[in-house]
């Protein structure tokens, strides 16, 4: 085996392997306190409640100039959506459809479905499972 | 003046001229690496089976002659998107499946609306499972089927087969699932009760956004993303790290929402009660205890997964009811478990010497 304890690049390999794992420790320390959880949690109530009064604050502004406000756009999503799976609905159903017929197309999903036969190749003389 | 030990200086010229080379390629690739976009994922053909709201429910097409009875239902976490499983030709556990001779569907999950914030723990084990496994006996001709659960999605097909303990459900297997949530230490600190008010965040953001999930994740290994950032740029010229440095960091950034009341629901039932470890979850008011589980179970574990630690996923073996049940451990990680070279050479080949007797 080579010895790299000289080679420049394979020691800043290993320096940034050592601070990565060392840090990463730290960290975990630091993070497994209550302390911590209550900081963390604490910051994260304060950007919860930030964000759910500039989004109140936004829908206000949609509605006085005249655009179309959130509820009205997730109308619209949903009935998108609905369309999107009643697409996809038909398409399945065609595809059924085209497999009972024997109609055949390069469509691989039309193709006849292969037996369920399959069974497990034996195992080697010895081997258990 | 003498060489310090273990320096070749005969070498040295070779190596300056290979690290300028280097250097060089670095260079030109990095400009492409930003101006080209990473490899084409989860390209195994599939045929969209059904779509409803969060839930897509994927058949991907067989590619051998004939093929196992039992067909296999993967359940995706409902944090991650399912292309981890199928990632690129040659690295791709779906691929590998169809190959040796699998029928497979997966349930993969998008992003959740706005208006779905109010789906419910129940909503995912009661219906969305149950929905995608009738589909899957219609479509396939068969009962029986297998799951497969990845990460949290092993809690729920977990949820799923304690409750309908009677069948369909033939075989289970699970990866990296954790049940007994206090071992997640570090999330638990995150969660810990005294300060974190889930009702408070939930009513005020109605999802869980997905940069909260992703940070949450990352904040486990705080320093790994700049290092892996550094290691990507050394090994810039290696068009092979670079593939495979942008499969996993495009997944591990693709993260999903999660559904308000589902994760709600998810930290006071398993984080702040232990629920499912201690026997008493109830989904939908149904009680769900793997205990009741008498189907063949295989738990596929990682050695070094710092996201589901070893004790968090270990009671799982023990606890199920099945007589016929295993635990296999890899080195790696908590991906590199399902998508990395181990899971190629070891825990593909186990899992379908495992399986393939049980599908027939």
């Amino acid at each position: 085996m080579a010895d790299n304890s000289n080679d420049p690049l394979a020691l800043w390999q290993k320096m940034i392997g050592e601070m990565e794992k060392g840090f990463n420790t730290f960290a975990n320390q630091a993070m497994a306190s209550p302390q911590f959880s209550k900081v963390m949690n604490q910051a994260g109530g304060v950007t919860a409640g930030a964000q759910k009064q500039l989004g109140e604050l936004m829908e206000k502004y949609l509605v006085s100039m005249n655009l179309p406000s959130r509820a009205q756009m997730i109308g619209m999503a949903e009935r998108l959506q609905s369309i999107e799976g009643q697409l996809n609905e038909i398409k399945v159903l065609l595809l059924q459809m085209n497999a009972i017929s024997g109609m055949t197309q390069d469509s691989v999903a039309a193709a006849p479905k292969p037996p369920r036969t399959r069974r497990p190749p034996p195992s080697p003389p010895g081997e258990q499972k | 003046m003498n060489a310090p030990a273990g320096l070749d200086l005969a070498s040295i010229p070779d190596r300056i001229q290979s690290e300028v080379q280097r250097a060089i390629q670095r260079s030109i690739k990095g400009v492409e690496y930003f101006s080209t976009s990473g490899p084409s994922l989860g390209s195994t053909p599939k045929d969209i089976l059904h779509v409803r709201g969060t839930m897509n429910l994927y058949h991907y097409r067989p590619v051998e002659d004939e093929i196992y009875r039992v067909p296999i239902l993967i359940v995706m976490a409902t944090t991650n998107r399912g292309y981890i499983l199928d990632m690129v030709p040659g690295q791709s556990f779906i691929e590998f499946l169809l190959k040796r001779g699998y029928d497979v569907y997966m349930l993969d999950w998008a992003a959740p609306k706005p208006e779905e914030k109010g789906l419910r723990m129940e909503d995912y084990v009661l219906d969305f499972i149950p929905d995608c496994i009738r589909r899957v006996q219609q479509d396939s001709g068969e009962t029986d089927v297998t799951v497969i659960g990845y990460c949290f999605g092993g809690v729920l097909s977990l949820l799923y087969g304690s409750i309908f303990a009677d069948g369909p459900m033939k075989n289970l297997i699970c990866f990296t699932t954790p049940i007994d949530f206090r071992e997640m230490k570090l999330f638990q600190n995150f969660a810990d009760k005294r300060y974190f008010d889930v009702d408070r965040l939930i009513d005020s953001v109605g999802n869980v956004p997905p940069e909260m999930i992703l940070s949450s994740f990352e904040m486990l290994r705080p320093a790994s993303r700049a290092a892996s950032q550094v290691q990507l740029w050394e090994n810039i010229w290696n068009d092979e790290f670079v593939k495979s440095y942008r499969m996993f960091d495009r997944w591990a950034t693709d993260t999903l929402p999660l559904a308000g009341e589902y994760f709600r629901d998810i930290t006071k039932d398993l984080m702040w009660d232990n629920k499912l470890y201690n026997g008493t979850m109830s989904v939908g008011g149904r009680l769900a205890d793997i205990a009741d589980i008498k189907v063949p179970i295989l738990h596929a574990v990682a050695e070094h997964d710092h996201i589901v630690p070893y004790d968090a996923a270990k009671p799982l073996i023990a606890k199920v009811g099945s007589t016929d049940k295993e635990e296999v451990m890899l080195k790696g990680g908590h991906v590199s478990l399902v998508a990395g070279a181990n899971a190629i050479r070891r825990l593909w080949p186990k899992l379908d010497s495992w399986l393939g007797g049980r599908s027939i």
